[in-house]
């Protein structure tokens, strides 16, 4: 092939980008040598100095990617495969940093960006495990940066550059054969428009700053195994822990917010793979933290506090395999591309899995345990019990989700559940019973030892929680023993817990944490339980008439057919479609509610929504919905199909009437009023030169709140007459002016309504009640896990001085 | 017997029960022969559209009504009815995967899936 002189290429920043690519890789394995070498002998001081240098410049390296990464979208070079592919220029600069992790790469890199701000703090205080801890860190480092080398090794694509050239990535194209390529590309394809949103720029960073932290239990799990220190490990660890199973659940519960705000499958839940598989880790380190925290009151279960800890990442690793590697492709609706990188994946996985088993099998002996029968009537018991019962629930979890990888490794034809929400509930419901039972029983529960008092009060708030759960049941109207069964629990799992916040009231708010976490634990869950129990499909075909013949009783008529102007019953509402906006990309389709009383017909409140849909030329309809969130319910809306294409505008019923100036003609939606006749019109897009005459009728259209200007104008061309006629799309009025009558000194206007009946969106409603306890528990379970962690480091801080 | 150790007998016997629900529970890829002999049973069916014969949906007289034709990955052609509006993007799935059960000649889809190879790359560089 001829070397072919490329045109305005900036070569300059992604040489720099793979520079700064190699120098991390290569830093890493550096680091994790002498750190490696550090651990093993603390008293050659060299190493450590060696192993700290090569952080620096790692940490250096790292941001200098982020950043020539970040110039290269932000500058529109599309020479970059990256920043064409995934950006466009009339892109807002806040969904350029979402650019960032549409990718695979970009989303690999956060990741990276995440471990290196979290291994500059450990540096500071890990103290007497830096070493170990940082070498586990830097290997689990040079695993995500070798993603990112893009080099071939023996014909296998090593990682995948974000640097790589449009016109190497896509070498076939024949425009790249030409020199001036680049100046035919105008723009870059642009982000996936499910991505802009604002959730979209927050929820990713967040669900990868928890990733990322579920390095740092298992790095000092393994450096505890490592350095026969079974025990000390737990004290830094922990605080860790918290901070990683609350970044991560805030991420996760973001992801649904994001979900149910701007995706139209009408929840913030589905079990999908791609969830499941950041919940999966998620349990499983609850359920790691809370047996942490029995070893550190009893003494006891430190070795499956040791597998729960390594597990958790090890199910990190698991979960970017599965959505990272296309194996998911059939099961998925939002499966990534595969980006010929499932090998080093599960190579990656398998290190981590052989290191930390390894570590176990060979420490198993040297493990401290415990010989003696445990208590029923302690807190670590029934702690225990609801910890195996989160890793029965995420076991289940993962056997579902991994149905794929079961078919490549045993052939087999399987395909997820049907009904793939009925399956899990049916699993997930009893659990989260039993262990809404136990955050109360538990708690109030003392370690080790507890005197009848404890029962008693057990019953005390039993009984209490039983009241108020009857109460609510009638009030929910709920029927299905499960759900009932679930109310009862997570009530008791409030009030059982805010029966705790004793402390709180004499001023130690760091010591109620886990109450706290525990109560918005139970809000949550009531949230989970009513709205989707008592969810409410608004749309639903009211209207009684049998629109098909093949209609069928039983079938779900969950969308409605929205006429342009014309109302519509549904159930309690009265909807409208009335009219659609434009703003850069999106239609915004507005739809009027008026609420209804149904025994008096009167309106008790009304309100527009304004869902919106894209059309996208790369994806066809992109539709965002929109809620309106009251207090104790939200109503939902989205638009499910609009007309393909938006045909001619036809106007009906002209009418002519015959006006001098100062004259009014009303009209449907207002009136007109024409100011004047202006004879002397300059305007630049009529040929004036064999116009004989050419008068205009300045008119101002008046609609309900605004006014609009209009010109229609009168000619005569070569002695015939010549029309311009003016629309006023907003008004839906089309203007001509057909005639001049010398003797009145009158004109003739003719006005035409838009025909707006092909017209239409299909969408479908849906009332949520009570979502807001959801969002709601979150937030107390983060202020809950805020004052633990805070309760934590001060523990950290006290022993250590 | 210690607690400990009847605690992991109950543990196994859950576990045992998770792996046998989420096979029994399990749905299979399969053809419209297979749907048409087990009229009760939903299956996961691959396919691709027949683009000669045509697709109907008429929002207006009903909006959750959509039938198209498929043809699974056997070569065996069926009717296809959906109960909901037509998904967008319909017309350039590659490949599409619905879920659901055979219902006389005609298969009842309860959902629909798309493969789009253009969804998330457009491996087309256009020149303006």
């Amino acid at each position: 092939m001829n070397e072919v002189l490329f045109e305005g290429e900036r070569l300059i920043y992604g040489n720099l980008g793979h520079l700064a690519v190699v120098l991390a890789f290569g830093t890493s394995i550096i680091a994790t040598l002498a750190y490696f070498f550090a651990a093993q002998k603390p008293e050659e001081k060299n190493w450590e100095k060696i192993a700290d240098s090569a952080f620096y410049v790692h940490t250096f390296s790292v941001l200098s990617i982020v950043g020539i990464l970040f110039f290269i979208i932000h500058q529109h070079l599309f020479e970059y495969h990256y920043a064409w592919q995934h950006s466009s220029r009339e892109l807002p600069v806040q969904y350029m940093i979402s650019c960032f992790w549409e990718g695979q790469e970009g989303s690999f890199l956060l990741w990276i960006f995440w471990q290196m701000v979290i291994g500059n703090i450990l540096l500071r205080t890990a103290g007497k495990w830096k070493s170990p801890v940082m070498a586990v860190v830097m290997l689990s480092q040079i695993a995500l940066t070798s993603m990112l080398i893009g080099v071939k090794v023996f014909g296998y694509k090593v990682g995948s550059s974000p640097f790589e050239l449009l016109r190497v990535a896509m070498g076939n194209a024949p425009i790249f054969k030409r020199p001036d390529y680049l100046s035919k590309i105008a723009d870059g394809n642009g982000l996936n428009p499910l991505l802009q949103n604002y959730w979209m720029v927050i929820h990713p960073p967040t669900l990868f700053f928890g990733f990322a932290t579920t390095i740092v239990p298992f790095a000092f799990a393994i450096a505890g195994l490592w350095k026969r220190d079974f025990t000390g490990w737990i004290k830094q660890a922990l605080p860790w822990g918290l901070v990683s199973v609350m970044v991560l659940g805030t991420g996760i519960i973001m992801g649904g917010f994001w979900a149910y705000e701007s995706l139209s499958f009408g929840g913030y839940w589905a079990w999908d793979p791609v969830e499941n598989a950041s919940l999966i880790p998620w349990l499983i380190l609850i359920a790691g933290v809370h047996v942490v925290l029995i070893f550190k009151h009893t003494g006891n279960s430190l070795s499956v506090a040791f597998i729960l800890i390594l597990t958790t990442f090890l199910l990190v690793l698991y979960a970017t395999f599965l959505t990272r590697s296309g194996i998911l492709g059939n099961s998925s609706v939002h499966s990534f591309t595969d980006l010929g990188m499932s090998g080093q994946l599960l190579v990656f996985l398998f290190v981590f899995v052989i290191l930390s088993v390894g570590l176990m099998v060979k420490r198993w002996k040297e493990l401290p345990k415990s010989a003696k029968d445990e208590e029923i009537y302690t807190r670590e018991f029934w702690m225990f019990i609801g910890s195996l019962v989160l890793v029965i629930s995420a076991f289940q979890v993962i056997l579902t989700t991994s149905i794929p990888v079961f078919n490549k490794v045993l052939g087999t034809n399987m395909a997820p559940p049907a009904d793939v929400i009925q399956h899990y509930n049916k699993w997930q419901m009893p659990m989260a019973i039993i262990i809404a039972l136990l955050t109360a029983v538990g708690h109030i529960l003392k370690y080790k030892k507890n005197s009848g008092d404890a029962i008693r009060k057990i019953g005390i708030w039993a009984a209490v929680s039983l009241v108020i759960a009857v109460a609510l049941m009638f009030a929910f109207e709920l029927k299905n023993w499960f759900y009932i069964g679930l109310l009862f629990a997570s009530v008791f799992a409030v009030i059982g817990n805010a029966s705790l916040l004793k402390p709180m009231f004499s001023g130690k708010v760091h010591l109620v944490g886990s109450s706290v976490a525990h109560i918005g634990f139970g809000i949550l869950l009531i949230g989970v339980l009513v709205s989707s129990a008592n969810k409410q499909v608004l749309s639903i075909n009211q209207s009684g008439m049998q629109l098909n013949p093949e209609f069928d009783a039983k079938a779900n008529m969950e969308h409605v057919y929205l006429e342009k102007g014309k109302a519509l019953r549904m159930g309690d509402y009265e909807i409208e479609y009335r009219k659609d906006t434009t703003e850069w990309v999106n239609n915004y389709y507005e739809v009027h509610y008026k609420k209804i009383k149904p025994n008096t017909n009167e309106v008790e409140y009304e309100f527009d929504l304004y869902p919106n849909a894209q059309i996208n030329p790369k994806m066809g309809l992109v539709a965002n919905p929109d809620t309106k969130h009251y207090w104790s319910h939200d109503v939902f809306t989205y638009v499910s199909s609009v007309p393909k294409e938006k045909g001619e505008s036809k106007f009906v019923h002209p009418q002519t009437y015959e006006v001098a100036v100062g004259d009014t003609i009303v009209t449907n939606n207002g009136y007109v009023l024409l100011k004047r006749v202006n004879s002397n019109v300059k305007d630049g897009k009529i040929d004036l030169a064999n116009m004989q005459l050419l008068i205009a009728a300045e008119l101002e259209v008046h609609t309900l709140d605004k006014v609009y200007e209009a010109t229609p104008m009168y000619g005569v061309q070569n002695n015939a007459v010549a029309q311009f006629e003016s629309i006023v799309d907003e008004a839906k009025l089309r203007f001509k002016f057909t005639n001049v009558n010398p003797a009145n000194g009158k004109i003739t206007i003719e006005v035409a309504e838009k025909d707006t009946s092909g017209e239409f969106i299909i969408m479908k409603a849906i009332k949520f009640p009570w979502i807001n306890l959801v969002w709601g528990g979150t937030i107390i379970m983060v202020i809950g896990f805020t004052l633990a962690i805070i309760k934590r480091l001060r523990d950290l801080t006290r022993k250590n001085s | 017997m210690k607690k400990s150790s009847i605690i992991i007998i109950i543990l196994i016997a859950v576990a045992i029960g998770a792996i046998v629900s989420s096979y029994g529970d399990a749905s299979t890829y399969e053809n419209f022969s297979v749907a048409a002999e087990n009229p009760d049973k939903e299956y996961h069916i691959v396919g691709t559209l027949n683009r000669t014969k045509e697709k109907h949906y008429d929002p207006k007289a009903d909006a959750n009504y959509f039938t198209f034709y498929l043809i699974d990955d056997k070569g065996k052609e069926s009717k296809v009815i959906y109960r909901a509006p037509e998904p967008q993007d319909f017309d350039r799935s590659e490949k599409i995967v619905i879920i659901g059960k055979m219902n006389g000649e005609e298969f009842e889809a309860s959902k629909i899936l798309l493969k789009c190879p253009s969804k998330y790359t457009e491996n087309e560089v256009k020149g303006s």
